[in-house]
């Protein structure tokens, strides 16, 4: 099986110079091998090679290829999440997007960059530091990838409310589709209704539609205040009040919540971003309402710094599941996190404004049958009530029994046949889960 | 007409007061807003309910006959007009609000909402439906959804993609799906956003789930008057680079300015300046003046003649009058408009502007222009009189030349209106033969048969044929 599928990447490797392709354990490792990030990949997953192409010819030979001997392609950027939804068939040649890394267009006062989709996100942060300008998105754990990656995955964070999903921040990618098409698709102007939103359908896509290759995305002025107000205490009393926090009137940027640790202890962490006089007041109002005294009250670079850590949170687990439902019954949700990080010995945080519970564990690979039963539960609890569980990332054993996703929607099938239109011969990532 | 059969069986789905048959009646639905286009459709059917929308799509469907989405018909792209006796389903009897759920700052309704009105039933619970088109009073937010609209304020708040969080919709084949739902999370390809911006070529939607946001404590208006263009659209420029964020950054023009003040909407702006711009903050009132002292120091070091600040909300609305009245007041000294739309990169604004004026003096046409400044999103409106061929002729050059310009610096064909009818000529000034292709097939996916809104968005030359598949390779699942 193995030896069939690396027959038919044979061909697919020798589209690059061999400077641009790794092969066997030199592949495994750039794949699993990344600091603090052992583990994370499925292990079921045996990739023959690395590819880089560093052009858009380059991808689209591949493609092309790919099409041509059955061989199977996994889009990536710097490998840093691979396993999520896609990377469990054997064989798979993964194409890092890496040294396509090129700032193509960045006018400062236009707010909007277009870059290469390998170029890494921390790449870009200092890109646009010095002009006081930031991409206004928290993915859980994007720092570490690209930009490509970022889009790909579409998975957004806790500031996604006051900033808009990754989805609205995109305002363009180009992309080599699986069928081996050029698409430039969208623009790089903040408003734009010409023809149809293809860039959403390939944002969130995870690689399994085209390989994106560019991308243009909206930016903001980095706000003048940053502060987070940290409230600990029991998580009863923690989640009534975040929910307080959301519902208020109040611009709040993002309210976190974060618990099932040793301690106990349940924290909320509610961040405020804008000038510095709507922040001060926004803060008092809160101290001033709030029955609970926050425990600590971050400022500027303290709480920048706070959320760059947090981002990391999931760094080195096997396994992350995210649960969602309507923000109002954040409680339910929030306990059947915690009831789920305690089957598995791990943790719960959450985006109360945004309703999401996301739980990290790291369980023993002798567990994959218990630990799938103890999903699939969780999952029928959540979607009786309208809401979806998804596995971010798990060991393909895990994922293969309680699925990636749950109840499929009247929506499937269109879904179906979008991937078909792409990807016709399948060569690249499962459909989207 | 529609043959009789079809009429009945639609009068069985949706009441003989839902159907309108009478030729004269039917006048009412020939054009959109954009008068240019005129087509009498075959039949309008009214629904009241899914299922009839259901029932209609499928008896029009076995008549072999299109089908044409329409709201409030004040599209400005001529994407409600029925082409080749279509059929159009409007919405106008589907004008419920179902629900507004406060907790969760969302509201699902019927696709016939009044956009404004929604925002009002909103209110009592202290929220509001953020994207608000000039012609908010009027429009539905079905014909928002199918357009991707924006607003004035949509510079801090984001177009209606950004609110729309679920949707159901009715196929050309009768069937209903639902696509996202409760809230924003749903795993899968992002179909929901895919349908946004659709113009009515994938499926009516029925059945609309919007976030909402809550009204803002505060709001200020600052009104800046200059000499010259440029430096109102540098100011724009200047103001979004310092980092300040307003809810809105309107200009109107010189040849606007003069239309407003000699119509029945004059708005008091001085009638010798070339542009006026209009700066909105929105938020906590602690925050509020100080970006407001910021802009208009900004504004003066850009060559404000004068600024102007509301110390009420009659003085808000003062300000904001010549901005809003901009369309109807045009409207008044030629008997022909020509709404244009395209965006462009904001620092190319003033370069832009200079270049739709040369246009504009090439073809001896009034070009006036009232735009989302902040957004980049242009709307040069050529003034005209249609029973003049040759002026006629003039004014699609010229549009043709202003659409070029934009394209060149890097924007596009439209910000908002959408292509519809008018500009579906003007897609392959941006998008190339693959683009287009993929745009086909993907409406194909929804639409295999092409009954929903033909003759649309796409130039009808560029259709893939069938063998154009790419030819693929021995892989598979
Ligand atoms: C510590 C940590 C925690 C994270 N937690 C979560 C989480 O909870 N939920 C979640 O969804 N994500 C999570 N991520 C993923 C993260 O949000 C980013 O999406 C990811 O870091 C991108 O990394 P990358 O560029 O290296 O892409 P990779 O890890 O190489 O790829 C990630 C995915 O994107 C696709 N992809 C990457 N580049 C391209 C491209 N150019 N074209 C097409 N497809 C492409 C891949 O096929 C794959 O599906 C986490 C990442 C880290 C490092
Ligand atoms: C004075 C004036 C000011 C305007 N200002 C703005 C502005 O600031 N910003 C802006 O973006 N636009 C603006 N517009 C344009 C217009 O109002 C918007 O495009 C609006 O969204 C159209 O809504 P409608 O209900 O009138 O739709 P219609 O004109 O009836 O239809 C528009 C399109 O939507 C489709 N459609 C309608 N309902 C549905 C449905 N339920 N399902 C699927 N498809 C459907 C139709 O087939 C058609 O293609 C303005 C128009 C006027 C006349």
């Amino acid at each position: 099986m193995i030896d069939a599928a690396v027959d038919r990447a044979g061909p697919v490797l020798a589209v690059l110079p061999e400077s641009q392709v790794l092969v066997a354990e030199t592949a495994r490792d750039w794949a699993g091998g990344r600091p603090g990030e052992a583990g994370w990949m499925p292990s079921d997953a045996d990739a023959p090679a690395v590819v880089f192409p560093a052009s858009v010819e380059e991808v689209a030979a591949l493609i092309r290829v790919a099409n041509e001997t059955g061989a199977r392609l996994l889009p990536a950027g710097l490998g840093s999440w691979l396993g999520a939804g896609g990377w469990t068939r054997a064989g798979e040649v993964i194409v890092s997007c890496m040294r396509l890394n090129a700032v193509q267009h960045y006018e400062p006062a236009d707010l909007t960059l277009t870059a290469d989709a390998g170029l890494g996100l921390t790449e870009v942060e200092d890109l646009l530091l010095p002009n006081g300008q930031w991409l206004a998105v928290d993915a859980p754990g994007a720092g570490a990838g690209t930009l490509g990656g970022m889009v790909a995955c579409g998975v957004s964070g806790a500031l996604q409310g006051r900033y808009g999903a990754i989805r609205d921040n995109v305002l363009g990618v180009d992309v080599v589709t699986g069928a081996g098409r050029v698409l430039r698709i969208g623009g790089r102007v903040v408003k734009n209704v010409a023809g149809y939103d293809l860039v959403r359908l390939f944002t969130g896509s995870r690689g399994s539609l085209g390989i994106i290759t560019s991308v243009s995305v909206r930016l903001f002025p980095r706000p003048e205040a940053d502060v987070t107000l940290c409230y600990v205490g029991g998580a009863g009393e923690i989640v009534a009040l975040a929910r307080n926090v959301c519902t208020s009137p109040l611009p709040i940027a993002a309210v976190e919540l974060e618990g099932g640790r040793e301690s106990g202890e349940t924290v909320c962490r509610v961040r405020l971003l804008g000038s510095g006089g709507e922040v001060e007041e926004v803060r008092s109002r809160l101290v001033d309402a709030a029955g609970l005294k926050p425990r600590q009250i971050l400022r500027a670079d303290e709480s920048a710094a706070l959320h760059g850590d947090r981002a990391a949170w999931e760094e080195g687990s096997a396994l992350v599941v995210r649960l969602a439902a309507l923000p109002d019954r954040l409680a339910d949700t929030f306990d059947r996190g915690l009831a789920l990080a305690g089957a598995l010995g791990g943790e719960v945080a959450a985006d109360a404004l945004g309703g999401v519970v996301r739980v990290k564990a790291s369980p023993d690979a002798a567990r994959d049958e218990d630990v799938a039963g103890e999903l699939s539960r969780a999952r029928e609890v959540v979607e009786a009530v309208g809401g979806t569980m998804t596995l971010s990332q798990a060991r393909g054993e895990v994922a293969a029994r309680a699925g990636w996703t749950g109840r499929r929607g009247s929506g499937t099938a269109l879904g179906d046949r979008i991937k078909k239109l792409f990807d016709p011969a399948s060569i690249l990532a499962a459909r989207c889960p | 007409m529609v043959p009789a059969t079809l009429a009945k069986s639609l009068v069985g789905i949706c009441g003989r007061d839902g159907v309108i048959l009478d030729e004269e009646r039917l006048l009412v639905y020939e054009s959109d807003a954009l008068t240019a286009y005129r087509h009498r459709p075959g039949a309008v059917v009214l629904p009241r309910s899914t299922e009839q929308v259901q029932g209609a799509v499928r008896a029009v469907a076995e008549h072999g006959l299109p089908i044409v989405p329409r709201g409030a018909g004040t599209g400005l792209s001529g994407g409600a007009v029925a082409l080749d006796g279509a059929v159009v389903i409007g919405t106008a009897r589907m004008n419920r609000i179902l629900n507004i759920d406060a907790p969760n700052r969302r509201a699902v309704l019927q696709p016939g909402v009044i956009n404004a009105e929604l925002s009002e039933a909103a209110r009592v619970h202290g929220l509001y439906y953020a994207p608000d088109p000039s012609s908010q009073t009027t429009c539905t937010i079905g014909g928002n959804v199918a357009e991707n609209s924006g607003g004035p304020h949509c510079l801090k708040y984001g177009v209606t993609s950004r609110y729309v969080t679920g949707l159901a919709v009715v196929l050309a084949d009768g069937s209903l799906v639902k696509l996202g739902g409760q809230g924003r999370e749903s795993p899968g390809y992002d179909l929901v956003g895919l349908f946004v911006g659709s113009e009515g070529c994938f499926g009516i939607a029925t059945e609309i789930e919007v976030g909402l946001l809550p009204v803002p404590e505060g709001v200020r208006t600052l009104l800046g008057i200059f000499d010259r263009i440029d430096d109102a659209g540098q100011a724009v420029s200047d103001i979004v680079a310092a980092g300040l964020l307003p809810a809105a950054l309107e200009i109107i023009d010189g040849p606007t300015i003069r239309a407003v003040e000699d119509s029945v909407f004059a708005a008091g702006y001085p009638t010798d300046a070339e542009a006026a711009l209009v700066i909105e903050f929105d938020g906590m009132e602690a925050g509020l003046d100080h970006d407001v002292e910021r802009a208009a120091v900004l504004c003066e070091r850009a060559g404000a003649r004068e600024v102007r600040s509301a110390r009420d909300e009659d003085e808000r609305m003062a300000l904001w009058k010549g901005r809003k009245k901009a369309f109807g007041a045009m409207g008044r000294i030629a008997p022909d408009l020509l709404v244009q739309d395209a965006t462009v990169p904001r620092t190319t604004l003033p370069s832009i502007l200079r270049g739709i004026s040369d246009i504009g003096q090439r073809y001896d046409l009034v070009v006036a222009n009232v735009f989302h400044a902040g957004d980049g999103n242009l709307h040069p409106n050529i003034l005209f009189d249609r029973r003049d061929e040759h002026e006629l002729e003039r004014v699609e050059r010229a549009s043709k030349e202003i659409m070029q310009l934009c394209v060149d610096s890097g924007g596009t064909i439209t910000g908002e209106h959408g292509v519809g009818l008018d500009k579906k000529h003007h897609m392959e000034l941006i998008y190339g033969p693959d683009e287009l292709d993929a745009m086909w097939r993907v409406r194909r996916v929804f639409d295999p048969g092409g009954v929903m809104n033909p003759g649309k968005v796409l130039p009808e030359d560029t259709i893939p044929s069938e063998d154009t598949v790419l030819p693929v390779g021995t892989g598979g699942d």
